[in-house]
């Protein structure tokens, strides 16, 4: 059990797919406005990843390695498909806020990435609970990003006013997105040198 | 070349296996999906109206649909078709020239709550005109009567967003000012043009008369602050402000034009174009129908 507690600390903090492993940025920066796009995003894709992450570790053995990348996103998009199409009988409330954070899962960069390097390779569980770490990982960063984007931008948190006046609006902007990313890139990577001692590579481990 | 066959039909089978699953999917939801869209729609009709969610809607408010089909007769010319609700639960297919001379009225044997399907409404509408002729189902426009006096009318319309098109709904008073503008399906950013369904931006177009759409552009300057809290009623509340004040306020910034939402100046402008082309067609049409009612004397239900 430590290990896939292991594993879902690793996509959390030490592999995170936004500020370590640096994928999936075009999202990370295009719809992080504000702290509740940045949740519908993270709980959409912590879906996917996992079903899709769980489907290729068990079918791994039947899809020739030579077509894995096609198979891979022919899987993404089956799971991100059944999702719009379960949601809405489901849940129509909840649907209607995350329709638009569901059609854009198709092309995302960490979750084919994670089928590859992960689930390609290991068992039902492990590739389970690594699904899991970076959907979780890949939330918690957006979360950030958006928090930290909506309270500096609008002054607000989750819609709610908290200061009363925009302090400063450019973080709502596109560039504001890239400011922040990068200042909590930074962080880590500083947090990295202090613990390891040694000058973070680019990137992350891969 | 052995390799070549196991990698197609591996992919082969890997693409078939997958578009079972979503054809199974779809089967199953299909239904359920049809009747909550159904109701969604309903919910924005009633709620353009003015009787969104938790508003008692009373008992003497109809809604009728009036279905606008264009017919290419057995000759070969193109012309209208509106299938109205008329007077006694009956309906009628009225048809006329693309300058709004009518033609002719078929009446059509089939309860107006049937033709809420698309199907069965096509289905209907063949069945009434001759052998030959051939009908493209175009838009549906409710209008809505309280008590015998007309309360206004629900307009559906599309525009091309930034990156798919923007469907829309727009409901006009009487004398053809909007009171409510509704997105009904949008694909755009989230964040950036996804913000165009935010009420601060929807009710800019309120109370904008056809004289003023007509002049209507996008601006780009940042919203008034105290025009965006007086636009979102939850923000008004939050600040203190009265109906009153409210009411100056929009008073106040009613002639200005729409003020273009930050990064999302494509959205604001499609926005815009389809509100005033949507309410624009529409004032067109419906004169044109008002005369081709009168000229055939026929006893509407609205």
């Amino acid at each position: 059990m430590s290990s896939n507690l292991k594993l879902i600390w690793n996509g959390l903090i030490p592999e995170n797919p936004i500020f370590r492993l640096a994928l999936s940025m075009c999202p990370a920066v295009a719809v992080t406005t504000s702290v509740e796009n940045g949740l519908m995003l993270g709980l959409a894709v912590v879906f996917v990843q996992v079903f899709s992450s769980c489907t290729v570790s068990i079918f791994k053995s039947f899809i020739h390695p030579r077509i894995r990348i096609p198979a891979y996103v022919i899987v993404i998009a089956l799971w991100v498909t059944v999702i719009d199409m379960i949601l809405p009988v489901i849940s129509p409330d909840v649907y209607k806020k995350v329709e638009l954070f569901v059609k854009l899962i198709v092309v995302f960069a960490i979750i084919i990435s994670r089928l590859e390097l992960f689930a390609s390779k290991e068992p039902l569980i492990p590739s389970f609970f690594d699904g899991l770490g970076m959907g979780f990982g890949f939330l918690f960063g957006l979360c950030l990003i958006g928090a930290i984007r909506e309270f500096f931008g609008t002054g607000q948190l989750f819609g709610y006013d908290i200061l009363g006046f925009n302090p400063l609006l450019i973080m709502v902007l596109p560039a504001g997105g890239f400011f922040v990313i990068g200042f909590i890139m930074a962080i880590f990577n500083w947090f990295e040198y202090k613990i390891t001692g040694k000058i973070p590579t680019s990137g992350g481990a891969h | 070349m052995k390799e070549i066959f196991k990698i197609t039909l591996s992919l082969t089978v890997v693409c078939i296996v997958a578009s079972l699953i979503l054809g199974f999917v779809y089967a199953k939801t299909e239904h359920a999906r049809k009747l909550n869209d159904e109701r969604i729609e309903q919910q924005t009709i009633q709620s353009l109206l003015g009787y969104g969610v938790g508003a008692k809607i009373p008992s003497d408010l109809k809604v009728y649909p009036v279905y606008r089909y264009v017919i290419t007769t057995e000759k070969g010319e193109t012309v209208l078709g509106y299938v109205l609700p008329i007077k006694d639960n009956k309906v009628a297919l009225a048809e006329m020239d693309l300058s709004g001379n009518p033609i002719k009225v078929i009446p059509i044997p089939v309860e107006l709550s049937a033709l809420a399907d698309k199907a069965t409404r096509d289905d209907a509408v063949n069945a009434a005109l001759p052998k030959g002729s051939k009908s493209i189902y175009a838009q549906t426009i409710f209008v809505a009567d309280q008590g015998g006096k007309r309360l206004g009318y629900v307009v559906p319309g599309v525009t091309q967003g930034f990156k798919s098109f923007i469907k829309l709904m727009v409901s006009l008073n009487p004398d053809f000012t909007v009171t409510g503008v509704a997105v009904t399906s949008a694909e755009e950013d989230p964040g950036l043009g996804a913000e165009i369904q935010k009420s601060f931006f929807r009710n800019q177009f309120v109370g904008k008369t056809i004289e003023l759409l007509k002049k209507l552009t996008v601006v780009k300057e940042p919203l008034p602050p105290n025009f965006a809290a007086a636009l979102d009623p939850a923000k008004a509340k939050a600040k203190g402000l009265t109906p009153e004040q409210v009411k100056e306020i929009k008073e106040k910034h009613l002639k200005d034009n729409i003020y273009a939402l930050t990064g999302a100046t494509i959205s604001s402008r499609a926005m815009t174009n389809g509100v005033v082309s949507t309410v624009k067609k529409f004032v067109y049409r419906l004169d044109k129908l008002n005369e081709a009612i009168k000229k055939e004397q026929l006893s509407v239900a609205f």
